[in-house]
C-alpha cells in the first residue's frame, strides 16, 4: 500500500478534528438547553401593585364592604402547562399547604380558577370579594365569604369558616398543576423528578357593618 | 372561569327520579368532556415537544381555554338545573377537544418531520464544514509555505559593520 503524503496525512487530521468540532456543534444546536421550571403565582391589592390589599388598609372587613384584588401567575416551565388556582377560606387552626410533604390545606375551596397557559405567559385576573353575613355563637364568629365574578357581576355563593372572635380569617391561594404522568391535577408541579409546591394566604378579621 | 369548589355534593342533594338520572347524565357529560379536554391537551403538548411552530400551538391552546370555559359554563347550568343546556354545552366541549387533538396530532406528526429533517441538514453539514475547513487548510499552508520559501530564497547577504572599522 502506497504511504500517505505528508499532505493527506494533515489533510486527514484536520478533517477529523473539523468533523469532531463541528458535530458537537450540531448537537449543542439541535439540543434544547436545560432551565428552571417553575411557576410564579402573585396577589396584588387594589391598585394592582404590591400593597393596599385591605380597604384603608385596615384588616378588619366589614360585611358588605368590597375587597378588590389581582391574582396573577406565570409559566416558566418551558411548556404548555394546565393551571388550577383553588382558592380556600381557612381560619388560624386550619392547617396551612404543607410544604415538605406536599399536602393541600384542608380548607373547604371556595371555587377554582383555571386556564391553560403558554411558556412564559403571565395571566393575570381580578379578584372580588365581600364578607356575606356573619354571625356569633359564643365567642365564635362564622363568616360567609362571597366571592364576585367581576367579568359578569354575579356573586359566587363561597364557604362559611368560623374564627374567634372574628379574628384571624385567611384567603389561600393554592397553585394545583396537570400531571401528566398521572394525567390529574396535582399540588404544586414536578420538575427535574421532584415535587414542588406554591401557595399564598392574605389574613383578614371580619368585623360587623358599622352603625351610624 | 369560576368553578363551585362543592358541585358533586350539592348535586347530590338534588330531588331523587328522573332529575336525579338526567343530572348524573349530564354529569356524566362534564365528566367525559373533562376527560377530552385532557387528551387534547396531551396532544397539544406533544406537540409542542415535538418543536411544533409556537404560533400554531398559541392558537390551539386558546381554543383549549375556549374549551375550559364551556366545561365551566356547563357545570353552573348544571347548578343552576338547566341540565339541557348543560348538556349540550359539555357536548360541544367534547366536539372541541377532539378537533384540538386531531390538529394537534397533525401537527405533532408535521412537526416531527420538519424537526428530524433540520437534525439531518444540521449532521449533515458537519463533515461539509469540515471539508470547506480541510481545502483551505491545505491551501493555505501551501500558500504561506511558497510565501515563506520565497521570502528565504530572496533573501541577500548584508555585511554588517564592526564599530572599529566605522572609526
Amino acid at each position: 500500500m502506497r504511504r500517505l503524503s505528508e499532505d493527506m496525512k494533515r489533510a486527514a487530521v484536520i478533517f477529523i478534528s473539523a468533523t469532531i468540532i463541528f458535530s458537537a456543534l450540531a448537537y449543542v444546536a439541535v439540543t434544547p438547553r436545560p432551565k428552571e421550571q417553575f411557576f410564579q403565582i402573585y396577589v396584588l391589592g387594589e391598585t394592582r401593585m404590591a400593597e393596599r390589599y385591605y380597604p384603608d388598609d385596615n384588616p378588619n372587613i366589614p360585611v358588605g364592604r368590597l375587597v378588590q384584588w389581582y391574582l396573577g401567575t406565570t409559566n416558566f416551565m418551558g411548556s404548555v402547562q394546565y393551571l388550577v388556582i383553588k382558592v380556600k377560606l381557612g381560619n388560624s387552626t386550619i392547617k396551612a399547604p404543607d410544604d415538605i410533604n406536599y399536602i393541600p390545606s384542608p380548607a373547604p375551596v371556595l371555587l377554582e380558577f383555571r386556564k391553560v397557559l403558554m411558556d412564559n405567559e403571565t395571566w393575570e385576573f381580578p379578584f372580588a370579594w365581600i364578607i356575606g353575613e356573619i354571625s356569633e355563637e359564643g365567642d365564635m364568629t362564622y363568616a360567609t365569604v362571597l366571592v364576585i365574578d367581576v367579568k359578569n357581576g354575579v356573586e359566587v355563593q363561597a364557604g362559611r369558616v368560623s374564627a374567634l372572635n372574628g379574628h384571624n380569617f385567611r384567603i389561600i391561594f393554592e397553585l394545583w398543576t396537570f400531571d401528566p404522568v398521572t394525567e390529574e391535577l396535582m399540588f404544586g408541579w414536578r420538575a427535574g423528578g421532584e415535587q414542588r409546591t406554591v401557595w399564598l394566604q392574605v389574613w383578614f378579621n371580619a368585623t360587623k357593618p358599622q352603625t351610624s | 372561569m369560576a368553578m363551585l369548589g362543592g358541585l358533586a355534593s350539592l348535586c347530590a342533594t338534588r330531588d331523587a327520579g328522573s332529575h336525579t338520572s338526567a343530572l348524573s347524565g349530564s354529569s356524566q357529560a362534564i365528566e367525559r368532556a373533562d376527560a377530552e379536554f385532557k387528551r387534547a391537551l396531551m396532544a397539544v403538548r406533544e406537540a409542542e415537544a415535538a418543536g411544533a411552530d409556537r404560533e400554531r400551538i398559541a392558537v390551539l391552546v386558546s381554543r383549549l381555554n375556549f374549551v375550559l370555559g364551556g366545561i365551566d359554563e356547563a357545570e353552573h347550568l348544571l347548578l343552576q338545573g338547566n341540565i339541557t343546556d348543560a348538556d349540550s354545552i359539555a357536548q360541544q366541549a367534547i366536539d372541541d377537544s377532539k378537533g384540538i387533538a386531531l390538529e394537534a396530532i397533525e401537527l405533532y406528526d408535521e412537526a416531527s418531520l420538519e424537526t428530524y429533517y433540520e437534525k439531518i441538514f444540521t449532521f449533515g453539514m458537519a463533515p461539509v464544514a469540515s471539508l470547506l475547513v480541510t481545502v483551505g487548510a491545505h491551501y493555505g499552508w501551501k500558500f504561506w509555505r511558497r510565501y515563506e520559501v520565497d521570502r528565504v530564497m530572496r533573501m541577500e547577504i548584508k555585511k554588517v559593520k564592526e564599530p572599529e572599522e566605522e572609526e
